[in-house]
């Protein structure tokens, strides 16, 4: 299972994605300078707070698996030492919080990718970053989802036929590198098709965006974001 | 009734194809996230991003290759599953995998400039074995240095220890990459390049 955007009607599915993001950022911001339990407590119940905002549930953190290993392991390999005592529980501890904060930002993270369309979040991107970068960005961006899964599918036909013709005997450096070459090419191909149908259809660097508002739900939201960035900057200081 | 007018800025053909490269490669990458193989020499197994790396930087250069490596970040940040396992969000940028994920551009811009020998595009098949090797290494040392770097400031890792949780186990299968990527740029098997 893969974490997508899921249409609905919650809190977060009605905030502009600007807010969100900027809460992220604030959220990321305080989570690293407020790393002590007293903190990352409130923060927890606030992570919380955005997946339940979102209609999201713990499921939705099944997604970032592949994370848990590095997490799990930080804080005994930090604690481990050679030679007696052999494990400081101080230094597991240190390093068992910073791993629990990396967790709160997937939580949140995960609020925003589950409640946000992908017009909405480039309209976001295209409207903060000006000019041709921007464009660069939003239009790059929009492409990539919607490629994503036509080459996914490339590479696994080209898996496939590698199997089918026998290559499980290759050598795994020549199963990597025939199926990396039928993905490039796959790649290429449809990227230069992209690229003249693109410049045939006017292309340009000043479209037409979706509308995007801020409406009165996302001031508290707002707040939200620059409280949290201020409490970060507090720590600093 | 009003109407309004607005001249439209059109993006050149050459551009156009850069861009659609550009995400067609991002893309790319993100769909080798989902591509396993059994590592013969470690118990956890490849992915191919890095290989994605090598290869933008190789056959786009080094203006286009990191830009493509942006555009990849940049989908991920807003929700594309193109990250390790199929995640995807903001989190990712400023997690334990943060420095790996920002070391990306950086790689592919490295592998780029070294392969080309400046901004202007040469054929990669041209260039010699020892370049081509030469790149790609350099392309890894500074995929881990920023990646343990990463690790260790997230975590709060010491350096070695960083290094056994984010290094050890994945180095050896970076030799089967660089190995497969110089068969790949060896063999002019990419057409479109």
């Amino acid at each position: 299972m893969t974490l997508a955007y899921v249409p609905g009607d919650s809190l977060a599915h009605r905030l502009d994605p600007r807010t969100k993001l900027l809460v992220q950022i604030g959220f990321a911001a305080a989570a690293y300078a407020h790393a002590t339990p007293r903190g990352l407590a409130a923060l927890t119940a606030l992570a919380g707070g955005c997946l339940w905002a979102a209609d999201g549930d713990i499921a939705d953190l099944w997604a970032y698996r592949v994370a848990f290993p590095v997490l799990f392991l930080a804080p005994l390999v930090a604690g481990a030492t050679l030679g007696s005592p052999w494990f400081r529980a101080a230094r597991a501890a240190e390093t068992a919080l910073a791993s629990y904060r990396v967790l709160l930002l997937l939580v949140v993270a995960a609020a925003y990718v589950r409640s946000t369309p992908v017009r909405d979040s480039r309209a976001a991107l295209q409207r903060t970053v000006p000019g041709r970068a921007g464009t660069f960005l939003g239009a790059g961006v929009a492409l990539v989802f919607r490629f994503l899964p036509l080459l996914r599918r490339d590479l696994l036909t080209a898996r496939e036929a590698v199997r089918a013709r026998g290559g499980d005997r290759l050598p795994v450096r020549e199963r990597i590198r025939l199926v990396a070459v039928a993905g490039t090419n796959r790649a290429f191909g449809r990227a230069d098709r992209l690229g003249t149908a693109l410049a045939a259809r006017c292309f340009a660097w000043n479209p037409t965006l979706p509308r995007l508002s801020f409406e009165p739900a996302d001031y508290p939201a707002l707040a939200l974001g620059v409280g949290l960035l201020a409490v970060a900057a507090a720590a600093v200081i | 009734m009003s109407t309004r007018t607005e001249s439209v800025d059109l993006v050149g053909d050459e551009a156009a194809t850069n861009l659609a490269r550009a995400a067609l490669f991002a893309a790319l990458v993100g769909a080798f996230a989902y591509v396993t193989f059994p590592n013969p020499v470690s118990p956890v197994s490849v992915t191919l991003q890095v290989l994605g790396v090598f290869l933008a930087g190789v056959y786009l250069g080094p203006a286009w290759g990191p830009a493509a490596l942006l555009l990849y970040l940049a989908a991920g940040a807003l929700g594309a599953p193109v990250f390790e396992g199929g995640s995807a969000g903001v989190g990712a940028l400023l997690g334990e995998s943060a420095g790996y994920l920002w070391s990306y551009p950086l790689a592919a811009g490295v592998v780029g400039a070294v392969v080309h020998r400046g901004t202007a595009l040469r054929d990669p098949s041209a260039a010699g074995l020892g370049t081509l090797v030469a790149a790609m290494v350099l392309g890894t040392v500074v995929i881990y240095a920023l990646g343990v770097a990463g690790l260790a400031l997230v975590l709060s890792l010491g350096p070695v220890e960083a290094v056994a949780v984010g290094a050890v186990a994945f180095l050896p299968a970076e030799a089967l990459k660089i190995a497969a990527a110089v068969g790949i740029v060896r063999s002019d098997a990419i057409t479109a390049a």
